[in-house]
């Protein structure tokens, strides 16, 4: 399956960069010109280093969506249905890595699709999309 | 939280296209329909909850019109159980009894039902005139009917007059059409009934999960104790499942409107079709305890893996798990039927909520079940369950340990409309008159009642489905059983009353109260008779020993019921209250009522339906619905101190084997609690100092929840308390009560 | 000897608050348990012994369908 990777040797969380993948995936995805909607969220901490939300494809909340609104699609990623939801928030309650995320002005809930975009902005060349085998299914 | 890995490859653990498919006839009872009455109307999405109308039918006169809900009965009533209550009152005359045309069947779902952000928020309330109890019984529900009802332009349903045909009611809420049909050809049970109208009236498999069934089976038709089945579409087993309206015989009443079906197909689901608000509240609420379920269920009540029967166990290993009709409180087979078992039993990769959000998920199935007797032998079914009242009731209250035959008793109850605890309760009752000699094979026409015989039992149900023989005649339920025992002389009177475990007319749920009087209350001192959703205090009284006066039970006795109550009137299911908390729950003031939950509950109200309200105003909304019960219960004849007895098998020890089975407790109970010496007595002597005293502080009980529930000592509502309640706006209310001051 | 519950129970050096669960059979996830007072985690059960004559209180919390 696709995932998104991040490389923290590469990466310096923001401090040295403008969070170009987050205001690219806002843009270019969501349509929106805020970055704290983007899909993956890059934070540092004020010790050095940092960390990065995004979704690795896990698939925790296909199994607990209860409408089928999230499946794996050919490449392995999870996507949402938007016209199934039922906005429940099911998948942010049970996500384990706080990647999906949740916009106050939308319904239904988004996450990253390892679609790329913000691969090709990094200008640390910090991010990839690798193909990684799935993971098992687990009862949640 | 734990977990397992299985192999993907397994969608589910049996393949579901095996399941007995009923669909063939589907063409044929199709065409059989005819439409007897058909309108349009224009459908409406709820604001801030409420659609502010309700649809009132005559399943007689085919009269369907809307009604508006007033700001009163939103102020007073709020919703579910409370329009119920509302709308019933003013349908009857205190001389209605439940087969009156005029008796009606409401069902609402209260303003906070149908939001799909937080767990527990899909329920209905239906209540009637009950044919076991001839006063209002209320009974809380799940599935997809209330919900969908309510987005279909509806806060309510009221269901009056007597059919001549069997009918079905479909409403449309997407094209805005309300149909009443003739239903010659429909099948009977609900398992079969449900499925084919799920199908005949989805427009395409997609719409599948939007349409939900309310109906009940054959037995609804022979016996008093009918339950109703509410539908949803399981997507994943992609079958039709139920969630149960069981108490009090409402499907018996359904059945005698001559009702086949309701049917509702409502509007795709969305996160905001309530239009609450203060949607963000909501979404954080409900996110805040979705993760509150994912981090703490596995390590306390693994409500996801075990639903309710988590408790089979538990209630076994504290002395409180119902064995052989209420006699003891545990058994060594428990483990047969206990969690450990049903959660292999139970399929587990699955979605298992009753209405969507619900992160809680305790609706388990167990999948793959070939029925071994019966109308549906053979065939292959999906069971619901089964629940710790269906483990206990079923099981070990009759002395069922076979987790097989026990799903087969919970199938045809299901299927046949009939209350599992109600059913678990009689028929503990039969197995305990059969053990006596009271009843014998003779007398029950062959059936060989012996603890334990699950073929046996079985048939007596076949034969309440078939309305034939014993079966029939236990169809009536306990109190009926009891007067027509003590009639044809079979035994000594006392000892079946004594034995009979209802109360105003309803059976028994699946807990021992002998231990604590508290909860002996909980289950007296009841509205609709003895039922743990109004307080379950036997922790707290018998085993934390926090309720050490008659005061201190009776303020638990006044607040847990109407903080209980409060779920009935908006939609709420109990369960997520408190099957899971907080991790910081131990550390927070009065623990045990899981403060941070019931600020969830103040919040979602809140913003719902933008009343800013406390969790003491919690407490005040329910207060106004529970008395204005009471004063009903007064109203039909009952409701009363006298209604309030309870059976002495509730109380303490009945037979010498109950006594000696835990003499060494009893005895220390001679000594420690009514200071007196066993030494050199019999147990017969014994039991009746236990009698004695065991009676008079019931008795001293019901004074002190009454005077705390500002009634009087006959246990009628003061005018006093009822002004509180603003109560006094309803002269006919008032009126009631002063005949009784 | 403590008491457990406003009832006694015998006591034995190093016993914990597990040891407590065990004799009582006190099976129930959901607890909230102060041994003279102090409030005990979940975590600690196993660890946390208990003094000679302490008053410990074992709440369950509200359970039932």
């Amino acid at each position: 399956m696709k995932q998104l990777v991040i490389d923290f040797q590469k990466c310096d969380a923001g401090r040295n960069c403008n969070h170009e993948c987050e205001m690219e995936c806002a843009i270019k995805v969501f349509k929106v010109d805020d970055p704290a909607q983007a899909a993956l969220q890059i934070k540092a901490y004020e010790e050095g280093g940092g960390k990065a939300i995004l979704c690795d494809q896990c698939g925790d909340c296909v199994v607990v969506c209860p409408s089928e609104a999230l499946k794996r699609n050919k490449l392995g990623v999870v996507m949402i249905d938007k016209q199934l939801c039922v906005g429940c928030y099911m998948c942010i309650g049970f996500c384990e890595k706080d990647a999906f995320m949740r916009n106050p002005d939308w319904i239904v809930p988004h996450k990253c699709t390892s679609c790329g975009i913000c691969v090709k902005v990094c200008p640390h060349g910090a991010l990839s999309i690798v193909d990684v085998p799935e993971p098992a299914v687990r009862i949640i | 939280m734990s977990q397992l890995v299985f192999d993907p490859s397994k969608v589910m653990d049996i393949d579901y296209t095996q399941r007995t498919d009923y669909l063939d006839g589907l063409a044929a009872i199709k065409a059989a329909h005819k439409v007897l009455k058909e309108i349009t109307y224009t459908p409406s999405l709820p604001d801030k909850g409420y659609t502010n109308r309700t649809l009132y039918v005559n399943v007689g006169s085919l009269e369907i019109t809307e009604k508006p809900v007033t700001q009163q009965m939103k102020d007073v009533f709020i919703g579910g159980r409370g329009f119920g209550l509302y709308h019933l009152w003013n349908a009857v005359k205190p001389t209605t009894r439940w087969n009156d045309p005029e008796n009606e069947i409401i069902i609402s779902p209260g303003p906070v039902a149908g939001m799909t952000q937080y767990a527990g928020t899909g329920k209905s309330l239906v209540v009637s005139l009950s044919p076991q109890t001839d006063i209002p019984i209320d009974s809380n529900v799940g599935g997809f009917y209330g919900p969908l009802l309510k987005f279909s332009g509806f806060d309510g349903l009221e269901l009056q007059g007597k059919s001549d045909k069997d009918i079905i009611l479909f409403i449309d809420g997407v094209k805005g059409i309300i149909r009443i049909e003739e239903a010659p050809k429909d099948p009977v049970d609900s398992h079969v009934l449900a499925e084919v109208l799920t199908h005949m009236y989805a427009e395409n498999e997609k719409d599948l999960p939007n349409i939900s069934v309310v109906s009940t089976g054959a037995a609804a038709e022979h016996s008093l104790i009918g339950m109703l089945n509410f539908s949803f579409y399981d997507r994943r087993r992609k079958c039709v499942r139920f969630k149960q309206a069981g108490r009090g015989g409402i499907g018996t009443v359904f059945r005698d409107k001559r009702i086949r079906a309701l049917v509702v197909r409502g509007p795709k689901v969305a996160g905001d079709l309530n239009h609450p608000a203060d949607p963000e509240t909501i979404a954080k609420t409900g996110i805040k305890f979705h993760k509150e379920m994912r981090e703490n269920d596995g390590t306390q009540c693994m409500m996801r893996r075990n639903g309710t029967a988590h408790i089979v166990e538990i209630m076994d290993a504290y002395d409180l798990l119902p064995v052989h009709n209420f006699q003891y409180g545990s058994h060594p087979d428990v483990h047969k039927i206990d969690s450990s078992y049903w959660q292999q039993r139970c399929t587990q990769h699955t979605v298992d909520g009753c209405w969507y959000g619900c992160s809680m998920a305790c609706a388990k199935g167990a999948d793959g079940l070939v029925l071994k007797t019966g109308p549906y032998k053979g065939d292959m079914v999906t069971v619901d369950g089964p629940e710790y009242e269906n483990a206990a009731g079923l099981g070990s209250n009759c002395g069922v340990f076979d987790p097989d035959y026990l799903l087969e008793l919970n199938f045809y109850c299901d299927t046949y409309g009939i209350c599992t605890i109600t059913y678990g309760t009689l028929t503990a009752f039969v197995m305990e008159c059969y053990q006596r000699g009271i009843l014998n094979q003779e007398r029950t026409g062959g059936l060989e009642m012996t603890w334990g015989n699950a073929e046996a039992d079985l048939e007596m149900m076949h034969q309440m489905a078939r309305g034939e023989g014993f079966g029939k005649i236990a169809g009536l339920g306990v109190k009926k059983m009891k007067e027509y025992f003590i009639k044809q002389g079979w035994g000594d009177p006392q000892l079946i009353n004594d034995i009979g475990m209802e109360n105003k007319g309803l059976e028994y749920s699946q807990y021992m109260s002998k231990e604590s009087l508290a909860q002996q209350g909980g289950y007296a001192l009841t509205n609709k008779g003895p039922q743990h959703d109004e307080a379950w205090l036997i922790f707290m009284d018998m085993v934390n020993k926090q309720l050490p006066t008659f005061e201190d039970k009776a303020e638990a006795l006044y607040y847990f019921p109407l903080f209980r109550t409060w779920f009935g009137l908006n939609g709420f299911c109990k369960l997520p209250w408190n099957d899971v908390v907080p991790a910081d729950n131990s550390s927070q003031p009065e623990a045990h009522k899981v403060p941070e939950h019931v600020q969830n509950y103040v919040d979602l109200f809140s913003a719902t339906t933008g009343i800013k309200i406390s969790k003491e105003d919690l407490i005040i909304q329910s207060a106004k619905v529970y008395n204005f019960q009471r004063v009903f219960n007064i109203r039909m004849g009952k409701g009363l101190r006298l209604h309030d007895a309870a059976p002495y098998r509730s109380l303490g020890p009945v037979t010498k084997e109950e006594y000696e089975s835990r003499a060494e407790r009893y005895d220390q109970q001679i000594i420690t609690e009514m200071d007196l010496d066993p030494a050199g007595k019999t147990t017969e002597e014994k039991m009746a100092m236990h009698r004695q005293w065991r009676t008079e502080r019931f008795s001293k009980l019901m004074d002190s929840v009454y005077t705390r529930r500002g009634w009087t000592l006959d246990g009628v509502p003061t005018l006093a308390r009822l002004k509180e309640l603003g109560l006094d706006a309803f002269p006919e209310v008032v009126e009631v009560v002063k005949q009784h001051l | 000897m403590i008491v457990v519950n406003e009832e006694p129970l015998a006591w034995h050096p190093g016993m914990t608050v597990r040891d407590v669960l065990r004799a009582r059979n006190y099976r129930f996830p959901m607890l909230v348990i102060h041994v003279n007072d102090a409030l005990i985690q979940k975590t600690d059960y196993d660890t946390t012994s208990i003094p000679d004559g302490a008053v410990v209180k074992v709440i369950h919390l509200i359970s039932g369908g």
